[in-house]
This record gives structure tokens, sequence and C-alpha cells, in this order.
């Protein structure tokens, strides 16, 4: 039985030892799924140091062999100490796939440069053209000798700037049904012919990046599991993108945060907007939601721990967590109201130190507010998900 | 995941009422002049169902919420209108509190269906939490004087016995009162969803030992009671909102216009889909709020009036869109569907109405 209060305390000992003030700020500041870049490569390595980089892979590779429970709590503790969120593409998705599918010499070779952060991975799915059909994609990859000849662009490719390689979903054979001719290939970002444009998003920030490949030359050893079997390597990869993640977590960060804030803002007569029956009345269902929520998660959790597997209630959760995070994103924006307005960039970076044109708790209400829109797009739209539970669910 | 009593409860309900309680013999019993089916009540009994929630020692079976939210989604599933739950939960957590002195042999005849005994709190001018009645208790030399008036007593048209509150000087407590009590008059009605209500007017004279409790027993018993109601209300709308989602996947994918089947078209699926997501969330909650309850943990209250709040919503959300779905033939008497609609709004003010508990809720959230 494992003792999960006295692995609480550890973990918790842990945080407050090593998360200094400016990886803290970097955390208070996140206003997406992606922390301040520097940050998180400097906790990213702290973690690794401590072997706790990527507690979801088995010890064998270079995990931590927790529970489902351990790893929850572990979340939740990081989430609550305002840790930076570290770059997860690799960690939560490549690394998984290598595990199944990958060669001896791949497994060596990329697995511990995940876990050091030697290589930074971008994920080469979507493009301009294929989005939730994703298996419309038309980038190519044409066998000439040992290589492969890489030609077309790949879109929302998050951190790409960031990143030295890139995992790709690309076209093979163009013969078949489009989902028999897909390959998974790994490229490296230096390759002469590769071009990476920025894409500003709506709060001004650059997260996201567009990939060009101009005949870029791949070696053959690079596809991962055979070539035009890329459809089921990445269907086997979307299940850790939708089953890896706890909303609750982020919810119940939120919704503390939006007490607080919503206790910061006061009107004139003294009275905080948590004390304005109309706000605590659309707050409180949200409330309700989220423990709803919650008990959903626990259920999974449940059906996971037995051995079971909770199918398309992944789905569920992925449409009712992603949507509740945005009511969330809104009632921090009603909240905190005009003070929600002031463009400033600056003010969300964590090692700036200046005047602020709006209250500190107000500062990230709205790049929130606009940065989660992309919740329910990303990792299967939430219409996506609807298909998914019409089906597998209601057999419609 | 369910216990193996819970398992083996929820079979035995689900095979009784599929195989005798089918929608058109319950029609015939809501369309007669009985307010519930004399046969069904006594088959009930016997299947132990009305002893579930008391003790060994009081001639029950012991079991707490989570095993009677079991039977109570199966209610809401075959719309049962005999007040099983509003008797042997309510009433009885209203009569088995501690510091309550009721004879032992009311609690053996409510578990054996002999008696029904139903709350009757409500008043034409307060809300259901309110507890400063209007309804008066006054010593007498061998009793008590009870007079006053009560509204919308749900099950009231078949209940044998009454639990009335009134206040005592400043305090309140409730009596219990045979339903033939001289200067007792029941004006009982059906109600939309198919059972029964009634408005009792009273002028009686009643024993001491009729005084079940007062003051702050009888405010925490009431408490309590309510808190079951809500966790009934739940599993029950649950249950309905359940077998609603079920009949109109059913039915979408039989029925076809513009050549095809409704199921096939994207919109619907979609909207199906968001039934089945608030019935799942309704279904994690429940089981949790009744847990917290038989657990007594610190989060039970918060978790009981969340789970009255989100099955409300969710009930009233999945049956309307399931009438919505079906199309006309779902406004009719002659189809299920509109009556889940209708059991479900009648269980949104049923002793804890949606209202109250959410702002209950916020009361109880700030205080934590």
């Amino acid at each position: 039985m494992t003792d999960y209060k006295l692995f609480r305390q550890g973990v918790r000992d842990f945080l407050a030892l090593e998360l200094s003030p400016e990886l803290v700020r970097a955390g208070e500041l996140t206003t997406s799924v992606f922390s301040d870049f520097e940050a998180a490569l400097k906790w990213h390595k702290i973690l690794h140091n401590k072997g706790w980089v990527a507690p979801e892979w088995p010890k064998e590779y270079g995990g931590t062999g927790w529970d489902i429970n351990q790893r929850y709590i572990f979340q939740e503790e990081c989430k609550l100490a305002n840790a930076p969120s570290i770059v997860m593409m690799a960690i939560q998705m490549l690394g998984p796939m290598l595990m199944h599918y990958g060669t001896d010499e791949q497994k060596s070779f990329y697995l511990p440069r995940i876990l050091s952060a030697e290589d930074i991975w971008c994920q080469g799915y979507s493009e301009p053209g294929a989005g939730s059909d994703l298996a419309s994609l038309k980038t190519s990859a044409v066998r000439d000798g040992d290589d492969y000849v890489v030609n077309g662009t790949k879109i929302w490719t998050s951190m790409a700037r960031h990143s030295n390689r890139i995992f790709c979903l690309v076209r093979t054979n163009k013969e078949v049904k489009p989902q028999a001719g897909i390959s998974f290939l790994l490229i490296d970002l230096n390759s002469p012919g590769i071009t990476v444009t920025d894409i500003v998003s709506l709060d001004g920030q650059i997260e996201q990046c567009q990939v060009f490949f101009q005949d870029v030359r791949v070696p053959v050893a690079n596809v991962v599991g055979n070539e035009n079997e890329g459809w089921s390597v990445a269907k086997y990869l979307l299940e850790f993108e939708r089953g890896g993640h706890n909303f609750t977590i982020d919810i119940k960060k939120q919704l503390a945060k939006l007490r607080c804030q919503a206790q910061s803002v006061k009107a004139r007569n003294g009275k905080s907007k948590l004390q304005d029956p109309v706000f605590r009345h659309r707050l409180a269902e949200a409330e309700i939601e989220a423990m709803a929520l919650e008990q959903t998660e626990l259920r999974i959790k449940g059906t996971l721990s037995s051995g079971g597997n909770p199918g398309a209630l992944s789905s569920l959760v992925k449409c009712a967590g992603t949507e509740l995070g945005q009511r969330f994103n809104a009632l921090s924006v009603d909240a905190v109201g005009q003070a929600a307005t002031p463009y400033h960039p600056d003010s969300l970076n964590p090692r700036y130190a200046g005047k602020t044109p709006a209250p500190g708790y107000a500062l990230t209400a709205m790049a929130e507010y606009i940065n989660n829109r992309a919740a329910t797009i990303y990792g299967g739209t939430a219409e996506i998900q609807r298909a998914i539970i019409a089906k597998q669910i209601l057999k419609l | 995941m369910m216990t193996e009593d819970q398992q083996m409860l929820h079979d035995a309900a689900e095979r009784y009422l599929r195989d005798n309680y089918d929608f058109n013999s319950r029609r015939e019993v809501v369309s007669s002049s009985e307010f519930m089916s004399e046969p069904h009540w006594t088959a009930m009994a016997s299947m132990g169902w009305m002893a579930m929630p008391f003790t060994e020692e009081q001639g029950g079976l012991g079991f707490g919420m989570q095993e009677c939210a079991v039977v109570a989604e199966q209610f809401g599933r075959f719309l049962v209108i005999e007040p099983v739950f509003d008797s042997v939960v309510v009433a009885g957590a209203l009569l088995t509190h501690e510091g309550v002195n009721t004879p032992d042999a009311v609690i053996e005849k409510m578990a054996t269906g002999e008696i029904h005994i139903i709350l009757a709190h409500a008043e034409a001018d307060a809300a259901p939490s309110v507890t400063n009645t209007r309804a008066l208790l006054q010593p007498t030399e061998s009793g008590y004087r009870l007079t006053g008036e009560k509204v919308f007593v749900a099950g009231g048209g078949s209940a044998t016995h009454f639990i009335i509150t009134a206040c005592l000087g400043e305090a309140f407590a409730y009596a219990l009162v045979e339903r033939d009590a001289r200067g007792l008059t029941v004006e009982a009605y059906k109600t939309y969803d198919g059972r029964s209500g009634a408005n009792i007017c009273f002028d009686i004279h009643i024993q001491a030992s009729a005084l079940m409790a007062s003051g702050e027993v009888a405010i925490n018993a009431f408490s309590r009671a309510r808190a079951r109601a809500a966790l009934i209300a739940s599993a029950e709308a649950l249950g309905a909102m359940d077998a609603a989602l079920g009949a109109t996947v059913d039915y979408t994918k039989q029925r076809v216009q513009f050549g095809q089947p409704l199921a096939s078209f994207q919109a619907l699926q979609h909207r199906m889909a968001n039934m089945l997501i608030e019935v799942e969330l309704c279904r994690s909650l429940v089981a949790a709020a009744c847990r917290a309850h038989d657990n007594s943990a610190t989060d039970e209250w918060a978790l009981i009036l969340a789970c009255k709040v989100k099955t409300a919503n969710a009930a009233r959300h999945v049956t309307q869109e399931a009438i919505q779905l079906h199309g006309g033939i779902a406004t009719t008497d002659e189809y299920i569907v509109g009556h889940y609609f209708k059991r479900v709004a009648a269980l949104d003010s049923w002793i804890v109405s949606r209202d109250e508990a959410l702002e209950t809720f916020i009361a109880v959230v700030d205080a934590a």
C-alpha cells in the first residue's frame, strides 16, 4: 500500500525547495498551455535531475513507476505550487509512441534526449487543408535511395521556433485510400529546405508556427513503425493526448484564482464582486459543474486503476472539461471587468519588474480567455469528440 | 462501480419493473380513480424496498442512500407513482433521527408497507425550507391542539398518515397524525406527473406521544430528511433522463425523414451526445453525493446540494431535448417521453427546490 500522504508531502517538499520565485512567477503568468519558454526549460531540467520529468513513462525508460494516484497528486501539487508547464509534446506523445512502435536504435537514441531536453520536439500533424480531416494530409515523402524527399507544409506546430525536431505524418502512398498511405516520420528541423514562420495568435503572442518543407532529405531510418502504417501510430498517440489530461486539476486552480480575482474587485460600497449575488450565482453554477466533472474523472481513474478502458468517456470529459474551462475564463473576464483590457505583453513576462497598467490579479484574465479558445479545437475538436460519443457510446 | 448488494438491488428492481410496470399498465392506474396501485405497493414491500433505509434493529435492511438511490433511479426510469421513498426515506428520516421518540411499531409497519407516512410541510406563502410555520401546536391538558393548513403534499392522496410540521411556541416541531383523525380534512388530487397530492386542513387534538420532535432535534431531523429527499430526487431524475435519452436514440434510428434515419443527421447526433454528457456527469455526482452522505463526509452538504442543482438542470435539458428530437409524437399522452419530462418537472420543486439548493450551496461553500 502506497502512503499517498507521505508521497504528497515529499512532492511538496521538493517543490518548496526547487521552485524559485522566478519559476513561480512564470507559472502564475501562464496564459495558455505553454509557460514562458526559458522558465519551462529550467524547470524541465530540474525535474529531469530529480527523475520526475516523465511520470507517465515506465521506469525502464526513465519514468517514475508511480501509480495513477501518485501521478495525479504530482500534477495537482505542481499546479497548486504554480510550477511552470514544461513543453509536453515529446513526453506525452512521442515517447509512449516510440516505446510502442520504435526500433531499439530509435528508443535508445531519442528517449534519453527527450528526458534531458537536449531535443525539443514539435508535432507536425495538421496542414492548412487537413484539420479535423487529418487523413486528407498532403505533405509528401517520396523514396529516393536511403532517403525520403519531403515536400509540403505543417501548421499549428506549437513551439516550432524553440524546437530542433518535429514528428510528422506524411503521405508515402497516394494510390491507396487516405488512411492507408500515411507514414510517421521524425525530421531534424535543421535540415536544409525547412523554413519555420511564426503565427501571431489573438493575444499578440507567438506560440504557433507554420513549417515549410522543400525537397527536404530525411533518412528512411527515421520512419517509426512500418511505412504506410502511420495512421495507426497516430491514433495510438491521440489517445495519449486525450486520456492523459486531468481537467479537474486545471479547473480547481482556475476556480481558486477566480475567487481570488472576484474578492479583489471592490465596488464603491465596499462589497467585492464575490458578494455580488448575480455574479455569485453564475459562479456557483460553474462550481457545481466542476464538481460533476471531478467526480466523473474520479470514476474514470477508478476504471483505469482496475485495468478497465474508459473508452469514449475520455471524449466526454474532454468536451465537458474544455468547455467548463472556457466558462471559467469568461467569468474571470467578467469579474475583473475593464481591468482585463490593457494590452501590455511585458506584464506577462516573468522577468519584468516594472509598472503594469492593470492590477496584478487582472493581468492574465484576458489572455487566458483568448488563448483558451484553442482548447475546444486542439486534440480533436469538441465536434469530433461529440461524433465519437455519438458513434461509440450511442451507436448512432 | 456498484457493490454486490447494489448490483443485486439494481437487477431485482429493473427486472420487476420491466416485467410488471410497463407504460400501458401504468397509464391505466394513472387514469383510474386510484392514487396508486395497491398490488404494486404490496409487491414493492415484499421485495424489501421499504425496509432498505431502516437499521436491522428497526426491522430494516440497514442500507444507505447509495442503495436507495440505485432503486430510486429505476423508479425514475419506469416512472413509478407509488410514494415509496416519500414514506420510507423522507418520513423515515424524520422518524428515525436521534432523539425522536417513534414507537417501534410505526417503523415496523412502514418497513413492511402496512402504512405509509407522508411529510406535510409546505404552506401557501412559504418556501419549502421555511421552518417558522403558520401551523401551530398548542399544549392542552391531554396533549396538543394542532391547527393550520398544508398544501401540495406530494403523495398525500394515498397516505395513511401525515407528519405535520408546526410551531410549538418558538420551536419548530412535528407530529404524526393518522389520515382519518377527527378534525383533519384531506383534499386529494392527481398531479401532472401521474402521482397524487393533497391539501390538508386541520384543527385536531393529539396525544403528547404524537409529538415526534421539537426544537433542535426537529430542525436537525428535518435537515436530514431534506438532504435525503434531494438525493432521491436526483437519483430519480437520473433514471428518468437516462431513459428519455435511450428512447430518443432508439426513435431517431427508426424514424425516417428526407429518405434517411433522423439519427444520421449530425446536428441531431451532437445534441444527443450533449444529452449523454449531461447524464454521465449526473451519474458521477449522484453516486458521489450518496457516498458522502452515507460516510458523513465533510463535503457532504456541498455535494448533495450540487447534485440536486446539477440533476435538476440536466434533467430539464435532457427531457426537453428528448421531446424536441422526437417531434410531435412526444407531445402526446400516449407516448412515454413526455412523461419523463413531466416527472422531472415535479421533482424540481419536491421538498428541496433547485433554486433553494443553489442558494444553500453558496452559503455552504462560502462558509467552508
